[in-house]
């Protein structure tokens, strides 16, 4: 009797201790406006998976892409755990804005691909937990036009797409695509060892490249425009284009049968054939350094990119995973846009960017679009001073 | 203010007691309420002051020493961050501060004022207003206090604070590398302004050229609206047009639908495989695509087209109400002398709408100047020039500087940008105003 | 000769009535398209054909019913209450600032009204930064009456057109009031008020659209707040590159259920309009 009367005391106590710690924790957590519902699935997963804190969230609807923008206007209102893509990375490094991994750190590193940790990894530091690692571009074309042997090669695909009367999209005008000709011929744009911008577009090679770009925009197939020219015109006027995975779920609606995707085609240099490069990178859930709850945070950021939650994302949204299992899956194999992806990575760099690339890259390709005929040097010259701070 | 010294020189104790304790003075002579308001006053701005105001404005000439600190937490296995100062925070609640504390002086001396005043009355033994008194005048002789007592401590709160804030930061190195509360920014000096006009060749290049288009792109929108919304406006005017009323409202639906929409829908029209490029493809009437909005001269064009196409209902509509109101003696006069309708036009209808539209052309040129719609949400500033920083062939002085805030976070460059269209719009406009008819002859009706 | 004058007459009548057709089309046009697009049943931004394949509703009712993404019918009360709370607090701000600088004489009048206008030529987006910390400080930040706070916070500088128009009432009629024994407060209320219709109507119409259309400054103070956005940042967030090609069509059916309310307002009110832009040199 004595026993169970102790017992009972040291259950009660237990209990009692246990409520003592159980504490509110209240967390922001930012995503774009169309995974708002599977971040709360993942969310409420999250809270019952942890019964021992009451768990209140806020979802905040912050895109990817204005994840910095939105972040750095306030950086005490912005979330305690928010998607960002790793070209914002070293924005937010900057500012001080994400909290080292440091709890766990070796189980994430092992968990995720390579190519996301150094995505995430700024001088050496690991500034968040890698999410998906589909932040790259790739071919989409029609099967009904080109077989995959046009698509291996650029002029390949040109000439089929104007023997069938069709056009083929790439955004020029846009520096992150743009680049893909200037990387794939050799050229860098990286940091040196002290975080100063370089960059050589302006060489001997990135004039090569540049002259492969005139020679695209001058080609009667091709059509120049954003995305949404892509989506609209894919399957009707246009047989190929290049783009993510984002619009992957649009363009398959729209050819069917015949939606097929691969990694980018070569281009013809002084005669030979150089694979097209590219930027790859991922998305990666960030800790705000202004949390009031850091640890909180933490936990919740490595189960949201946790091996399951990846794969879970990856059924919803079709994202890709960085998670090595997950990436190893069947499911993700057969996925043609993903296994695209997948082969053009090998020829994919990391983006580390931190001077004035983009308007000015906007500014060539729209030079070139406009007369492909024009002297690329000065352009190129003037491009990279403003990309190097100059 | 030599009476008021002289006053408060004679003034008794409690007129010079009310430099400590404010209202002292009117509770003496037995203004309970208004006494009582002003020790109110004085005890709150103590309390904002030290409570609040003090934290801030002591940091002030350095705007922030201590960084936030990055500290091995053994427990949480994180490095956690120690809150340092926010010069962001100790600018803008420094310059709070001030403001209070300016205001606080101002009503001290008005304290002083009516303390001694007070006193001279009960010397000379004059009636002393009663609190009652007081708040009718308020509503008569000084009714203008009431009136603008609201609006003008709203305008202080959301406009001049703010502006005082923004012009201090250009003289900071607030941009995207000094970004609070992870960084703090200090003071520069002149060092943006140099940098615009001296030391950094694209900035001057960009900031001339931008300066260039905007004063050209001002003065053609507004006269190519004037002139064709006038033109318009004497069309559906004339006796021959029938429902004129339906001819109006028609030209009037496109302006209704909101900016953001219509420019939106525009722009994407004109993009190379857009519907104007395809209906004129269609047509028959181009082979390839014009590059509407990637050409600089066909570019500037279309923005000032289809600022016409937003612009010319407005004007149109002025323009009608202004004809439907000619002044009938004006007329009787010139048909006198016998002359036919052109003329009648000419020498009495054109220098007449002329006149009366003269302060909104003005009002609309400075909108031109900072037109931010048309052309942020058109061209967005492009086509994006090599040449300059930042910014596009069709940028206005006030797009770019939305983009370097808002892209580029570059705070302290963009305000002084700011400052500089501040002072040519304003020195413009305020010596345009007070020369026209309608400042000069503001009595001529009453 | 009177037979031939009518021929010209009808000559020119038609004349004029093409020209006038020609260039409401012309104007029209944009409005045309963006109705078709809210009815068009393929979504995107952008279609290589320039006529719909196919009609539906279905936009519409997604606007309405589909709220897991966008809550469209709560934007829109937002933007209703705004509007209407910062269209009378606005009214009622100008109105009173313009009385005084028509009709009351005091020592710094003329520096004030100077001051005003050039501080109405600041770009106010430059100064949203401020008020937004100003507002955070208060604990007001991303609420609506912020928002409310912030359209009409501004009213004192737009006193011009109003001040106009009150210039050209009599100030006969103020005289014979204060010969009564009316203050200045009762002249306000009572004279000059009753006489200024069009102005009134003209400053509400304004104040009370700028919330419909204005999606800057309601993004700096809302942030991530978005079930406190109005429509425009709403329908603004549906054309996001993640967004535009699901929404684009919905988007368009946004517009026009926006639009309509502010269309009816400017038929209807039209004639106010016109005296405000001509600050009362006529009078409707």
């Amino acid at each position: 009797m004595k026993k169970l009367v102790a017992l009972l005391l040291a259950v009660a106590l237990c209990c009692t201790a246990l409520a003592a710690v159980a504490e509110d924790v209240t967390l922001k957590v930012w995503d774009g406006q169309d995974d708002q519902e599977l971040l709360k699935e993942l969310c409420e997963a999250y809270a019952a998976a942890h019964p021992e804190n009451s768990y209140t969230f806020q979802y905040g609807v912050v895109g990817t892409a204005d994840a910095s923008a939105r972040y750095l206007e306030d950086p005490s209102a912005a979330a305690d755990v928010f998607v960002y893509p790793d070209d914002q990375l070293i924005r937010l490094a900057q500012a001080d804005a994400l909290y080292e991994v440091t709890r766990n750190h070796d189980a994430i590193v092992a968990a995720n691909s390579q190519g996301s940790v150094n995505a995430a990894t700024y001088q050496g530091v690991l500034l968040g937990y890698p999410m998906t690692a589909d932040n790259g571009y790739f071919l989409f074309y029609d099967k009904s036009v080109l077989t995959e042997d046009d698509v291996q090669t650029l002029d390949g695909i040109l000439a089929a797409a104007e023997k069938a009367g069709k056009q083929f999209n790439f955004d020029i005008a846009n520096g992150w695509y743009l680049a893909s000709f200037f990387l794939g011929n050799g050229c860098t744009i990286t940091l040196d060892e002290s975080g100063v911008q370089v960059c050589d577009f302006n060489s001997e090679k990135g004039v090569e490249a540049a002259k492969a770009v005139a020679e695209l925009c001058a080609h009667p197939a091709f059509l120049p425009g954003d995305q949404n020219i892509l989506t609209g015109t894919i399957g009707d006027s246009v047989c190929a284009g290049v783009c993510g995975t984002w619009v992957a779920d649009a363009i398959k609606e729209r050819l069917g049968e015949n939606y097929a995707a691969a990694k980018l085609p070569t281009f013809t240099v002084n005669g030979e054939q150089v694979q097209m490069g590219s930027f790859g990178g991922c998305k990666i859930l960030g800790v705000n350094t202004q949390s009031a709850s850091p640890v909180e945070a933490m936990n919740l950021a490595e189960f949201l990119t946790s091996e399951e939650r990846q794969l879970r994302r990856f059924e919803v949204r079709g994202y890709g995973p960085s998670n090595i299992n997950v990436a190893k899956s069947e499911a993700i194999a057969s996925d043609p846009a993903l296994s695209a992806l997948a082969a053009q990575s090998d020829y994919a760099v990391t983006q580390l960017i931190i001077g004035d690339f983009w308007t000015p890259a906007t500014a060539f390709g729209n030079a070139l679009i406009a007369d492909p005929t024009v002297d690329v040097q000065p352009l190129l010259d003037q491009w990279v001073a403003q990309t190097i701070g100059q | 203010m030599k009476r008021f010294w002289k006053d408060f020189a004679e003034g008794d104790l409690w007129v010079k007691g009310s430099c400590l304790v404010m209202g002292l003075g009117c509770l003496k002579r037995r203004q309970i309420v208004k006494g009582l308001c002003y020790l109110a006053a004085e005890i709150l701005f103590f309390l904002f002051f030290f409570g609040f105001g003090w934290k801030y404005l002591s940091h002030f000439l350095t705007l922030g020493e201590n960084a936030q600190l990055r500290v091995w937490n053994e427990d949480m296995q994180i490095y956690q961050r120690v809150p340092g100062d926010n010069s962001m925070l100790i600018l803008l609640f420094s310059v709070l501060t001030i403001a209070v504390t300016v205001l606080f002086v101002c009503l001290w001396v008005m304290n002083l004022k009516s303390a001694a005043r007070l006193c001279q009355l009960e010397k000379a033994q004059k009636h002393i207003p009663s609190f009652r008194e007081d708040g009718r005048s308020l509503l008569n002789e000084r009714f203008h206090v009431t009136l603008l007592a609201a609006p003008l401590t709203t305008l202080l709160l959301f406009t001049v604070l703010p502006i005082i804030f923004m012009i201090l930061i250009a003289f900071t190195n607030f941009d995207a590398n000094h970004q609070p509360p992870g960084n703090l920014f200090t003071w520069t000096g002149l060092q943006n302004v140099t940098d615009i006009f001296l030391g950094n060749a694209t900035k001057t290049r960009t900031f001339t050229g931008i300066l260039g288009w905007t004063i050209v792109w001002a003065i053609f929108a507004t006269f190519t609206n004037y002139i064709f919304g006038m033109i318009l406006a004497i069309i559906i005017n004339h006796k021959l047009v029938k429902a004129k009323k339906m001819w109006r409202t028609w030209f009037m639906i496109p302006i209704a639908i909101p900016q953001f929409v219509s420019l939106l829908l525009v722009s994407r029209a004109l993009e190379p495989t857009g519907a104007v490029n395809v209906a004129l493809m269609e047509l028959g009437w181009i082979k390839t695509p014009l590059p509407f909005l990637t050409d600089v001269t066909l570019s500037r064009v279309v923005v000032i087209l289809v600022n016409m196409w937003i612009g010319i209902p407005y004007t149109m509509m002025t323009f009608s109400g202004v004809l439907m109101n000619v002044p009938e003696e004006l007329y009787e006069s010139a048909s006198i002398d016998g002359a036919g309708p052109v003329r009648r036009f000419i020498s009495i209808t054109l220098p007449y709408m002329i006149f009366v539209t003269a302060p909104a052309t003005i009002t609309t040129f400075v909108g031109n100047i900072n037109n931010f719609n048309v052309i942020y949400l058109l061209t967005a500033g492009g086509p994006a020039s090599l040449d300059y920083y930042q910014a596009g062939k069709t940028d206005l002085l006030v797009t770019w500087l939305y983009k370097l805030t808002v892209d580029q976070h570059d705070y302290a460059l963009a305000s002084t940008i700011g400052i500089f269209i501040f002072m040519i719009v304003s020195i413009c406009s305020l010596t345009v105003y007070n020369r026209t008819g309608a400042v000069k002859k503001e009595d001529m009706f009453q | 000769m009177k037979h031939s004058v009518n021929k010209r007459k009808l000559r020119a009548s038609i004349g004029l009535h093409t020209l006038l057709t020609v260039l409401s089309i012309l104007w029209m046009l944009p409005v045309f398209w963006l109705l078709i697009s809210s009815f068009r049943k393929e979504p995107g931004a952008y279609t290589p054909y320039l006529w719909p394949k196919a009609f539906t509703l279905d936009n519409y009712v997604r606007l309405f019913t589909d709220t897991r993404l966008f809550n469209f019918p709560r934007w829109f009360m937002n933007t209703l209450f705004v509007a209407v709370c910062s269209c009378l607090i606005t009214t009622i701000l100008t109105l009173m600032v313009a009385y005084v600088y028509s009709r009351l004489r005091f020592k710094s009048r003329r520096a004030i009204m100077n001051i005003s206008l050039i501080l109405g030529m600041f770009p106010g987006f430059m100064s949203m930064i401020a008020i937004y910390h100003f507002m955070k400080a208060i604990g007001l930040d991303q609420t609506l009456l912020a928002l409310i706070l912030v359209y009409s916070g501004g009213a004192a500088l737009n006193y011009y057109i109003a001040k106009g128009f009150f210039d050209t009432i009599p100030k006969s009629l103020d005289e014979a009031a204060t010969l009564d024994g009316a203050s200045r407060h009762t002249i306000f209320w009572k004279i000059i008020l009753p006489n200024s219709k069009p102005i009134v109507v003209n400053t509400a119409i304004n104040a009370f659209i700028a919330p419909w259309v204005d999606f800057i400054f309601v993004s700096v103070i809302m942030k991530d707040n978005y079930n406190n956005y109005t429509v425009a940042k709403g329908l603004y967030t549906m054309v996001d590159k993640a967004n535009i090609y699901q929404y684009y069509t919905v988007f368009c059916a946004g517009s026009v259920v926006v639009a309509i309310p502010i269309v009816l307002l400017f038929i209807r009110l039209q004639k106010y309009y016109v005296a405000g832009v001509t600050g009362g040199a006529t009078k409707g």
